[in-house]
């Protein structure tokens, strides 16, 4: 029974470690993709047609919004490749999400470039926008980066994405699961 | 299969009218006239405590309801019957309701006794949330005799004073022509019901290939981890949990094909994220990329590819007709080297070796279907594999087509065909993707509004197919009909319910419809392994015929004439009825339509086919077996 008591209290600790190994993993990643993910691109990623039927709410289509969603190939690919460069600093599954503010009154924000792991701490499966999240607005309004533990087992490190004039336009999420599931968002 | 006027009838919703006291009374006297006055003095008084039993029988199409009569929707011209007299061919089932009733609250026994092979099934009444009724529709495997009491305790509804049994007779190929008799069997204390089944098994056989494949779709498999969290308990963990899941897998390709079907499983997300089971393990990157791992891969998909899953099926093993590859923008070669050589190199390794791989096994039947999925709204990836809206998305298409010709040499004997599902600019695709493309798998309703476009796609070499949803179960019960039926008047080769293993978050006391479910998990029943609907079981019926029909009009060279008389016997029309036309939202720029459009569109057509009635069926059914006998 003592043998197997003090191996728990050994794993415990082990466990914490791994988790602020990552958190600091995806910090760096962050700090580096702050630098790394160029602005004026990703403001160039989803057409302007695209933005104005964003909002289209019409009783008798539940997918003029989405059905209308368009993206400029050459911006979203430039920024994905980046965001999937960074997501290879570490050997484990991490994704690196695009989002950007929508403009609207209450603010709203929408992911823009998902990837290979299709993780997040925040997008709502399907989700073509959604409400302002206060921890995005954090970063937006401030430039900080910040560290989210809200969902169980993930962590996500939010960073500023910043264009030529130096106005942070949107932010990337960071993001791992402690432990990963294989079969999430297969669908 | 239920040859109505032959059945001896009863009124709509017999059973349920309250029978009077002294019938159930005279029916136990009767039983024990020639025992001794004692002995039927007894049975006088244990009579008069037993509730009033009957047993009755109902059409196929004819879904009973907890209060022993029919479900409203279904109820214009059902019939109760006191015997069931059915005409079948062979290679096929025989279907019917059976219908035990009790007056009170009371213990009962129902058997059947039958000289052919007869599957047994109580029909599970679901509490339906959008029009708060209830309706038959998973069917529970259970053994003769068959002891309960109603109301049945887990189906927890008060007022039940009626249990509905789905019966299967299977008629093997073999089987003499011949009329075959049985019956069925209630009892309840000392009340005994018994009624005749008598089945005219005809020459003709019911042809093995079906007129219209029809397709069951799925997505993933977190949804069994959510269905079966006894049965895969630990999936995540133990690593030889995944045996569990493929044999479940197996499951679900086995009762689709069981009942005519097929099944696809897509196995990546929309950014591309692949799940474990679905593809070989890779390794390696750019020109080193290549397959490192098959045996998780084979153990899924070999049973399937080498039809050893099926090996006890009535139908006989066969390898499934279509899979879904992997592949997707990030699988196998990733997105980071898109437009690069990298991009091309890995994708052409690893596809190569799929090809060698699959040669190799001798999976040489099946059409691996490469297929992209995804659209632009799930952020994913910048263009739309799935129902392209936006024409220069067609591009990427045809970018992937190259590199599949590249990987795979064209004398192959393993078919790889490359899919695309579409809706919005099908017209424009069919010219733009020829050679490009071969499997299509179109929206049913506005692939009508292009006749003729079936037979030149398939003039050309393609496999088509329709696709959309699955009736309700307050839909009549004949609307499970309506999709194969249509598919093959059209001339398309197959039919995709888009959805068909999602029973929503309560399917047993609150369903939604239905509308995304054909088979139900039976683990709360201790049966870990998917289980039919009666939907599912009508739809086999259904394809049953259509493949004698088929039979008929290719052997007879009157297609027309037999499909005139199809249609006219289903509800009334003409063959000119069945085709549509071009509607003049087609003049319009496809980014000015919307869905309203579509639907707005279509709704003259589709009136054409509201006026179903539960009989329908049957007469196309009569039909097809006189077109056998001549």
């Amino acid at each position: 029974m003592k043998r197997v008591s003090v191996l728990f209290l050994a794993a415990c600790p082990l466990f914490a470690v791994d988790a602020n190994r990552m958190e600091r993993d995806l910090d760096e990643i962050a700090r580096v993709a702050a630098i790394m993910v160029d602005g004026d691109v990703c403001q160039r990623i989803v057409t302007a047609r695209a933005l104005q039927t964003i909002f289209r709410v019409d009783p008798r289509d539940q997918w003029a919004d989405s059905d209308n969603y368009d993206v400029n190939d050459e911006a979203f690919i430039r920024t994905k490749k980046t965001l999937m460069r960074l997501s290879r600093m570490v050997d484990y599954p991490v994704d690196v999400n695009l989002w950007m503010p929508l403009a609207a009154n209450p603010p709203r924000i929408h992911i823009v470039i998902r990837n290979r792991y299709e993780m997040s701490q925040f997008w709502p499966w399907g989700k073509l926008h959604q409400e302002m999240i206060p921890e995005m607005q954090s970063v937006l309004s401030s430039g900080q980066r910040i560290a989210v533990k809200q969902k169980p087992g993930f962590i996500s490190v939010l960073a500023p994405v910043r264009n030529s004039l130096n106005d942070i336009v949107g932010l990337v999420e960071v993001v791992t699961r402690i432990a990963p599931d294989a079969r999430e968002n297969v669908k | 299969m239920i040859d109505n006027p032959q059945l001896r009838q009863g009124g709509a919703g017999a059973l349920a009218r309250a029978r009077p006291p002294g019938r159930a009374l005279q029916i136990a006297v009767h039983s024990h006239k020639r025992k001794t006055t004692r002995i039927a003095s007894i049975a006088l008084l244990t009579a008069a405590l037993c509730p009033a039993i009957d047993l009755r029988a109902l059409p196929e199409f004819s879904r009973p309801n907890p209060l022993g009569g029919v479900v409203e929707i279904d109820r214009p011209g059902s019939k109760f019957a006191d015997a069931i007299q059915l005409t079948a061919a062979r290679g096929a089932y025989a279907s019917f309701h059976l219908v035990a009733k009790l007056d009170r609250p009371s213990n009962y026994e129902v058997s059947l006794h039958f000289p052919l092979p007869t599957d047994i099934y109580r029909e599970w009444f679901h509490f339906n949330t959008p029009d708060k009724k209830y309706y038959p529709d998973a069917l529970i495997p259970i053994r003769s005799p068959y002891r309960s009491k109603l109301p049945e305790p887990d189906n927890r509804i008060s007022q039940q004073t009626a249990q509905a049994f789905w019966i299967d007779i299977w008629i093997p190929a073999a089987t003499a022509p011949s009329v075959y008799r049985g019956e069925a069997r209630l009892t309840s204390g000392s009340e005994h019901k018994s009624i005749s089944i008598e089945i005219n098994v005809t020459p003709a056989v019911v042809p093995e290939k079906d007129a219209v494949t029809l397709d069951n779709n799925s997505y993933g498999t977190s949804w069994l981890l959510d269905q079966y969290p006894k049965t895969l308990k630990g999936l995540q963990t133990i690593a030889a949990g995944d045996q569990k899941l493929f044999k479940l897998i197996h499951q679900y390709h086995k009762i689709f094909y069981d009942h005519r079907g097929t099944f696809h499983q897509l196995g990546y997300g929309h950014a591309g994220k692949v799940g474990p089971e679905f593809a070989p393990e890779l390794t390696g990157t750019g020109a080193q990329k290549h397959i490192a791992d098959w045996s998780r891969f084979d153990r899924h998909y070999g049973p399937l590819l080498d039809g050893s899953a099926f090996q006890g099926s009535k139908r006989g093993p066969r390898p499934i007709p279509y899979v879904y590859l992997p592949i997707n923008p990030e699988w196998p070669a990733t997105f980071l080297w898109w437009g690069e050589p990298g991009y091309e190199a890995e994708f052409v390794n690893v596809v190569s070796e799929m090809e060698r791989h699959f040669r190799e096994k001798n999976w040489t039947s099946t059409r691996f279907e490469m297929f992209f999925n995804h659209k632009k709204r799930y952020k994913g990836f910048p263009w739309d594999g799935d129902e392209v809206r936006f024409s220069r998305d067609n591009s990427y298409l045809i970018d992937y087509r190259r590199m599949l010709d590249k990987a795979v040499p064209a004398n192959s004997p393993v078919q790889f065909v490359m899919r695309a599902d579409s809706s919005w600019t099908m017209e424009q695709q069919f010219e733009i993707l020829k050679g490009v493309i071969n499997f299509w798998v179109v929206g049913e309703g506005s692939f009508s509004w292009y006749p003729g476009a079936a037979q030149q796609l398939k003039a050309r070499g393609d496999t088509v197919w329709t696709y959309g949803g699955t009736p309700l179960v307050q839909n009549i019960s004949t609307a499970i009909t309506l999709n194969p039926l249509r598919s093959w008047i059209t001339g398309v080769d197959g039919f995709v319910r888009w959805q068909t293993v999602a029973p929503g978050a309560d399917p047993w006391y609150q369903l939604e419809g239905g509308g995304e479910v054909l088979v139900y998990s039976g683990e709360r029943f201790g049966r870990p392994e998917p289980q039919a609907s009666i939907r599912l079981k009508l739809q086999r019926n259904c394809l049953q015929d259509l493949a004698l029909l088929e039979e008929a009009a290719a052997q007879k060279g009157q297609r027309a004439q037999i499909q005139q008389e199809v249609v006219k016997r289903y509800n009334g029309t003409s063959l000119a009825a069945w085709r549509n036309t071009r509607p003049a939202l087609l003049t319009k720029p496809v980014l000015e339509w919307n869905n309203a459009d579509f639907d707005d569109a279509l709704k003259p057509f589709e009136a054409r086919f509201s006026n179903l009635e539960s009989g329908a069926w049957q007469r196309v059914r009569d039909y097809a077996l006189s077109l056998e006998a001549k």
